[in-house]
């Protein structure tokens, strides 16, 4: 097992700053070459590494394709870096591929079709520091003629929820050599290399990453690619970070549930069977007919002896789309599933944005509330080394796919796009039940994708060379 | 008579300068189909797929070069003079269109009899699977209807819930099936059924009796000296040493340098995933010269011979038919696979089970490009990468592609499948809320 080189890794990458709760995000575009490189070096010393531990603030930068052809890098360094990155997500073929059609298109977002540079995700201790941290960054990128196209104001919210109510983030994939003590079952943790590159992943190779030809590092800054002593490893340290923001419609939600159900206590339910978890986290396949608040982190579940049919947890249900542990319907063993679950798996990074409608996050009392007409959602964001197997498949194949698992018509109940054309139908959700299963219908889209774009997170060293590369 | 699936791949060898040509004649033809789907469907009513393209001429072994071709490929059920019958009665003026552009072409415009003849004079062999086997063209409509109408029923059945015996609501759904007048003929059982199986598995039967007829033979031989006795005590012996020879010669190759594929542009990407825009069911073809060393070529043509005997018990995820060939005496491999949703998302069902991407070594190992390995199975460096790579690097542009079933995966196919064969069919409790479970 290889050492992490923590010095070089950006430190989300190995923490989610439970202790910084306050957060913005910062979507910047250049207007002079030379000013960015200078913006960026001086924030380069600011960079949060992965072997501190952030009492106070935390600072992480992050570039699009075009933020990297700004900055000039060489020809043969940007052909490098993978197709999906390059084209962006709000390109064609990606828009397919991730479902965003329709309301979700691209043209109906807030940001994402123009042309942003770099992302800074800058993290506070309380509002106070954050904005101390932001008046400083702000004072930087003013005076270097840097543009802050947008702000995106983040938000925890209560008992760890999201705004529809329900315990969220309690599945995490651990990479394996941030532990001391590695378990000894190996199918419980994941090699790093899974989520930063320049280390081993789930298939004992690197994953794909950009590369530099070693005279255009006249300065030796990046190191050896294990794989070619040809090259220099651009993407060491480093892995792509996936940002969408995600508009939650909370009284649209609740109003479906409630319109397909008998009383309050049947819409939770029905709520439930779609998410796969109670609200407070405790999952349907070890509490299928009331929540437990002492399974409420519980992650350690699975399907294939537990509810193969899904009686419990629907097999269409989101926590079994986007991780569906032990059990795909189109795996014949246990061992298989459980292969393929885990070698599409995402280092979450995201956080709630806007007011809750109320503050507790009650369900029960969500339902009762009237529409506000304020914006809410999640700023989802995940870090992976390779954007096609990690982020895109499970989108496409296990989220938007209407037939996964041998459904129909059925999208992602939560997060799907949900439509129906001459072709498709993807808006229905099926509970199995004896003797016949459920069937909703006409579900409307819970969630808007408002804005998106596909992110490279370098290591320290890596960052040096961009800003080095003349 | 059977609904056994089968697959019928036709190629000629084609004028290279022609390829721009016959491309277009198949785009138009693809254009055509957009309005034409219905008519195709009724026209070709026991053909599941049809894949047809041009393949520029390859290189093997970096010194012969492999002819341009004219590929047609077709998944059907049924009988093969049927199905040829079948083609040359609706695309007859395509089929002369495009193969008159081939020196192989009888000259003059020919019959639907004689074209049937060119088809099957041309046709070559392949190792077929299918993820739905025995379910018709017909049936796969029939039983989605079936199935459809039977949750329309039961969902209206307020006196069938939770409570109710098992045997009470398979007797209920059974009655309303008998007396549907659409629906009356899921009251029969499944043609063909017995005929199926044997038609796929007697081959495999054959082999497996000559060889223990043979490993009989050689226990009896010490003590009788009958001649029949003695002529079959060598197969299963020269079986073994063919097979370890082959393997000894196939290891030694392993350890030619490997070439890896070159990585295709992203132009190329993008030009080859543009086609892959349907929303439940897309094709794949991937033509590669294989590495060098004729132990390739005998060693895939065995390889193929084995697995077309156990494809009754193969298994590939989200696949509806594949197959593998060899063409150019050999020298060229072709795998074509009809499978749910898009490629990347199939190219991983191989890829990351340990035990299918050693199942996927036994055959594309053989190909240029395709990851090294050692003893045939196991992996040696950059496995999945260098796999995704050659998948890539040897993909087709198919420039016309049909499918008759356009709208069910097949998962849907077999759980309607399912639920008609559990019809009628004597069950305990438990398999009934099992049977139950795939309406």
């Amino acid at each position: 097992m290889s050492k992490l080189e923590k010095e070089d890794i950006q430190g989300l990458l190995v923490r989610g700053y439970g202790n910084l709760p306050s957060a913005k995000y910062l979507l910047y575009t250049g207007s002079q070459r030379k000013e960015t490189l200078d913006f960026i070096l001086q924030l380069i010393p600011k960079i949060t590494p992965a072997s501190e531990k952030p009492a106070n603030e935390a600072l992480h930068l992050a570039f699009t394709y075009e933020g990297l052809a700004f900055l000039e890098l060489p020809s043969p360094v940007l052909d490098s870096f993978c197709r999906e990155f390059k084209e962006g997500m709000a390109e064609l073929q990606r828009q397919f591929v991730l479902g965003d059609t329709g309301e979700n298109a691209p043209q109906h977002w807030d940001w994402g079709n123009e042309p942003l540079h770099f992302l800074l995700l800058v993290y506070g201790k309380d509002e106070n520091q954050l904005n101390e941290t932001l008046a400083g960054i702000r004072q930087l990128s003013d005076a270097k003629g840097i543009t802050e196209l947008y702000a995106l104001p983040t938000g925890l919210l209560q008992g760890q929820k999201e705004h529809f109510g329900f315990r969220d983030d309690i599945s995490r994939p651990i990479i394996r050599e941030l532990l001391s003590h590695p378990p000894q079952d190996p199918d419980s943790t994941f090699p790093a290399g899974e989520f930063i590159m320049g280390y081993d992943n789930l298939y004992d190779e690197l994953a794909p990453s950009p590369t530099v030809p070693p005279q255009l590092d006249p300065n030796n800054k990046l190191p050896e690619h294990r794989d070619d002593s040809n090259l220099k490893d651009l993407g060491k340290n480093g892995c792509y970070l996936v940002f969408r923001q995600m508009k939650q419609h909370v009284p649209t939600f609740w109003e479906y549930m409630k319109a397909n159900s008998s009383d309050p206590s049947a819409a939770i339910g029905l709520a439930s069977k779609m998410v796969g978890r109670w609200p407070d986290g405790s999952p349907l396949t070890l509490c299928p007919f009331q929540p437990d608040p002492s399974q409420s982190d519980t992650n350690d579940f699975e399907y294939w002896e537990q509810d193969k049919a899904g009686l419990k947890c629907p097999i269409g249900a989101h926590i079994r789309r986007t991780n569906p542990r032990d059990h795909l319907v189109t795996e014949k063993s246990r061992k298989d599933s459980l292969e393929m679950a885990a070698k599409h798996r995402m280092l979450r990074k995201g956080r709630p944005y806007g007011p809750p409608l109320t503050p507790e996050l009650d369900p029960e009392i969500i339902m009762q509330k009237a529409d506000d007409g304020k914006e809410r959602g999640l700023h989802f964001i995940c870090l992976v080394t390779d954007i096609r197997r990690q982020f895109e498949f499970v989108q496409n194949n296990w989220v938007n796919f209407h037939k996964f698992g041998g459904l129909e018509n059925d999208a992602d109940p939560i997060i799907g796009n949900h439509y129906q054309n001459e072709r498709r139908k993807t808006d229905s959700f099926s509970i199995p039940e004896y003797p016949v299963r459920k069937i909703h219908s006409s579900l409307p889209n819970f969630t808007h994708i408002k804005g998106g774009a596909y992110f490279f997170f370098p290591g320290i060293r890596a960052l040096q060379y961009l800003t080095d590369n003349d | 008579m059977s609904t056994v699936h089968k697959g019928l791949t036709v190629t000629v060898t084609l004028d290279e300068q022609k390829i721009p040509y016959v491309n277009g004649l198949l785009s138009e033809y693809r254009k055509d189909l957009r309005l034409y789907q219905e008519k195709y469907r009724k026209s070709l009513p026991g053909t599941f797929f049809i894949s047809w393209l041009t393949l520029p001429s390859q290189v093997y072994q970096d010194r012969e070069t492999l002819p341009a071709r004219i590929l047609l490929l077709t998944s059907y059920v049924g009988s093969k003079s049927r199905h040829l019958k079948e083609l040359a009665a609706f695309l007859a003026p395509q089929l002369r269109q495009v193969f008159s552009q081939s020196v192989e072409f009888p000259s003059g415009e020919p019959s639907e009899e004689k074209l049937v003849q060119f088809l099957n004079q041309k046709s070559i062999p392949n190792t077929f699977y299918s993820g739905f086997k025995f379910i018709s063209t017909a049936e796969v409509e029939q039983e989605a209807q079936l199935k459809s109408e039977v949750l329309s029923y039961m969902q209206k059945q307020e006196s069938l819930g939770p409570a109710s015996e098992p045997a009470t609501v398979k007797k209920a759904i059974e009655s309303f099936v008998s007396s549907h007048p659409k629906l009356h003929w899921a009251s029969g059982g499944i043609p063909f059924s017995s005929q199926n199986k044997v038609q796929m598995l007697w081959p495999l039967a054959a082999f497996g009796l000559l060889m223990l007829a043979s490993i009989v033979s050689l226990i009896a031989l010490l003590f009788t000296d009958a001649l029949l006795f003695r002529w079959l005590a060598w197969i299963f012996p020269v079986f073994l040493l063919i097979t370890g020879a082959l393997f000894l010669l196939l290891r030694l190759n392993e350890n030619n340098p490997h070439e890896p594929s070159p990585e295709l542009s992203d132009e190329k990407v993008r030009e080859i995933v543009a086609l892959e825009t349907n929303p439940v069911i897309n094709e794949m073809t991937v033509i590669a010269p294989l590495k060098k060393g004729w132990v390739r070529r005998v060693f895939l043509a065995l390889t193929l011979k084995l697995v077309g005997l156990v494809a009754y018990f193969a298994y590939i995820p989200t696949v509806h038919t594949a197959r593998w060939l060899q063409m150019d005496k050999g020298k060229r491999l072709v795998f074509i696979a009809n499978f749910d949703n898009l490629s990347e998302a199939y190219a991983h069902d191989f890829v990351d089970s340990e035990r299918r991407s050693m199942n996927m070594a036994v055959i594309f190992s053989h190909a240029f490009g395709f990851p090294a390995t050692r003893w045939l199975v196991h992996k040696q460096y950059n496995h999945r990468s260098e796999y995704m790579k050659g998948v890539r690097a040897h993909q087709k542009i198919t420039q016309f592609w049909y499918s008759y079933n356009r709208d069910l995966s097949v998962e849907n196919l077999k759980r309607n499948r399912a639920f008609r064969e559990g019809l009628f069919k004597k069950m305990d409790d438990p398999a009934i809320k099992d049977w139950l479970l795939t309406i």
